[in-house]
């Protein structure tokens, strides 16, 4: 269970500049679920997430995992938890040029230093599931968009997180695309993952495997008090 | 003397030191006073988030001021050539009124800083700040004394001059002299040796218990308290053996009894290796005696007893090498204290 409790975050606080894109937000997260954080260009849907999957500290409050207070952890017990924990899918993917796919999937497993034997036929297993085996030598950036984000899915799970984090995960892609992915999130949900959301997409939102939408506008939940 | 290398260096490290310190107390104040993990407030987040870099910028800092007591009685040696009367550092240091307390202060602060960074290193090995308050704490104890410490540093240096005229050693380490000094000096070398030897043999029999019984995960609650008190007996046990008569074997002259002129090529710069040992072993000796009892806190449960048998460890080699040392310097001497 991830709990989140009165977080905000500010960007440039004190400046002239300053961004409040979280304000106050409380809510959980059911392990096991499917939720969509749904709004707008800047209701906080992307600052909310990096919170939730530990990439960014709160200005105030707290998130929990299970029991333990996560956001509070020093840097290296954090590093260590959102290697184990979180699997990333960014908007752009953010797969490294001039690697290939197999190596750009294997790339986070590195840290955790597992045999390289096991660790490659891992991430081959991984694109196999997704369908992208053929890919696995192409250089990333000769992959199409279908191709990118199947390539990101399987590199955000080759350290078999609990919870996986996707980031407007069908903005670039068409609806036969869209369709794919949400299939394989329902895998992904079956296997008993926890996978979190950013989208306002209806496709997305609306889609039946969709266990909970939270909508945000203005750093907060909507409705909430 | 300011613009001596060594000296400049002192002043150079103590306003490091001092502006350090200047710039971490007011947040270790914040820690002592607001410090709260359970709550999630703006205030609470930003004293986590600050923590690591002022524990970083400190750890350094201490560092310094802990090394710098090599440095400042390597000055001290190295000024005495040009100083009217002095033959070693203790010239030097008894040039001004500012010189002995200066060194005090250093011992004190070698000591403290060590514990502190021992502290530290054990905080950053829980995950939920276990000593943060303590070390902190500590930190603002420290701090005047470190302010103390470069003032009179800086007044001492400050104040030395080729044209002041101070006493050799032979006079303040004399039998026949008063204070301290020559109360230490005037101790009976039997009693002397015996005190030295067996605190020595106690203190090392401790840290070896340490490092055998926290290396294999075991308590040693009880045996932190004893190692620390062994290691504080044994050190001021060492100091008065040394100007007793370790001092006198090495001279081979059973009046000088200087613990500075050992620091001199004539005797092989013997103090500089004897005196490392004995104080770097210490520190290591006090750093596992303050990391072991916190394997009772739950998040040190593993790393506590791990990191008081590897600085008991080292307490064992370097206090092991003093004593070595110690005993080869005796028994390589041609003179003879006891018929």
């Amino acid at each position: 269970m991830i709990r989140l409790e009165d977080v905000r975050k500010a960007f440039h606080q004190g400046s002239p500049n300053e961004v409040w894109a979280v304000r106050g937000v409380t809510l959980t997260i059911e392990p096991g679920s499917v939720t969509v954080f749904r709004g707008p260009s800047g209701s906080g849907k992307t600052s909310l997430v990096s919170l939730v999957g530990c990439l960014a500290r709160p200005t105030s409050g707290r998130v929990r995992l299970g029991d333990r207070l996560v956001s509070a952890l020093p840097e290296k017990f954090l590093a260590e938890l959102r290697r184990r924990t979180f699997g990333f899918v960014f908007q752009q993917f953010h797969l490294v040029r001039g690697l290939s796919v197999l190596e750009n999937v294997m790339l986070p497993a590195y840290p955790e230093a597992p045999p390289y034997a096991e660790l490659r036929a891992r991430a081959e297993g991984l694109l196999g599931r997704l369908g992208i085996s053929d890919r696995a030598g192409a250089r990333s950036e000769w992959l199409s968009g279908g191709e990118a984000q199947r390539a990101a899915i399987a590199r955000a799970l080759v350290n078999d997180p609990q919870v996986l984090i996707a980031d407007e995960p069908t903005a670039n892609l068409d609806t036969e695309r869209s369709r794919d992915f949400l299939e394989i999130v329902a895998g992904l949900k079956a296997e008993g993952r926890t996978v979190i959301l950013t989208s306002h997409d209806p496709l997305v939102c609306e889609a039946p495997l969709v266990d909970r939408v939270v909508p945000l506008r203005d750093g907060r939940v909507e409705g909430a008090a | 003397m300011l613009l001596h290398p060594p000296v400049l260096a002192l002043l150079v490290v103590s306003s490091l030191v001092t502006a350090g310190l200047a710039l971490g107390v007011p947040f270790a104040l914040r820690v002592v006073r607001h410090w709260d993990l359970a709550s999630g407030s703006e205030r609470q987040v930003r004293l986590e988030r600050g923590t690591s870099l002022v524990s970083a910028v400190l750890g350094l800092v201490l560092a310094a001021q802990a090394l710098s007591l090599g440095l400042f009685v390597f000055a001290a040696e190295s000024l005495s050539s040009q100083i009217t009367g002095a033959m070693c550092a203790t010239g030097t240091l008894n040039a001004t009124p500012f010189g002995f307390p200066a060194l005090g202060l250093k011992v004190a602060l070698f000591f403290g800083a060590a514990v502190w960074l021992a502290l530290d290193r054990l905080d950053r090995d829980g995950d939920d700040y276990p000593l943060v308050r303590g070390k902190y704490a500590l930190l603002v104890g420290l701090a005047p004394l470190a302010a103390a410490e470069a003032l009179l540093q800086f007044l001492h240096f400050a104040g030395l001059s080729p044209e002041v005229i101070t006493s050799c050693c032979g006079s303040l380490f004399s039998v026949e002299g008063a204070g301290v000094a020559a109360e230490v000096a005037g101790l009976p070398p039997g009693p002397a040796m015996a005190a030295f030897y067996l605190s020595g043999a106690l203190v090392l029999a401790l840290a070896a218990r340490t490092w055998w019984t926290a290396g294999r995960g075991g308590a040693v609650l009880g045996a932190g308290a004893a190692l620390g008190a062994a290691a504080v007996t044994a050190f001021a046990a060492a100091l008065a053996g040394v100007v007793s008569f370790l001092s006198v074997y090495v001279y081979e002259s059973p009046h000088h009894h200087c613990p500075f002129c050992l620091l001199k090529g004539g005797y092989d710069y013997l103090g500089y290796p004897l005196y490392s040992a004995l104080f770097a072993g210490t520190a290591c000796a006090l750093a596992a005696a303050v990391s072991g009892p916190f394997a009772r806190v739950r998040s040190l449960a593993l790393a506590a007893p791990r990191r008081a048998a590897r600085c008991a460890g080292w307490a064992s080699v370097l206090l092991g090498a003093f004593y070595l040392l110690s005993t080869w310097a005796v028994l390589r001497s041609h003179l003879g204290l006891f018929p």
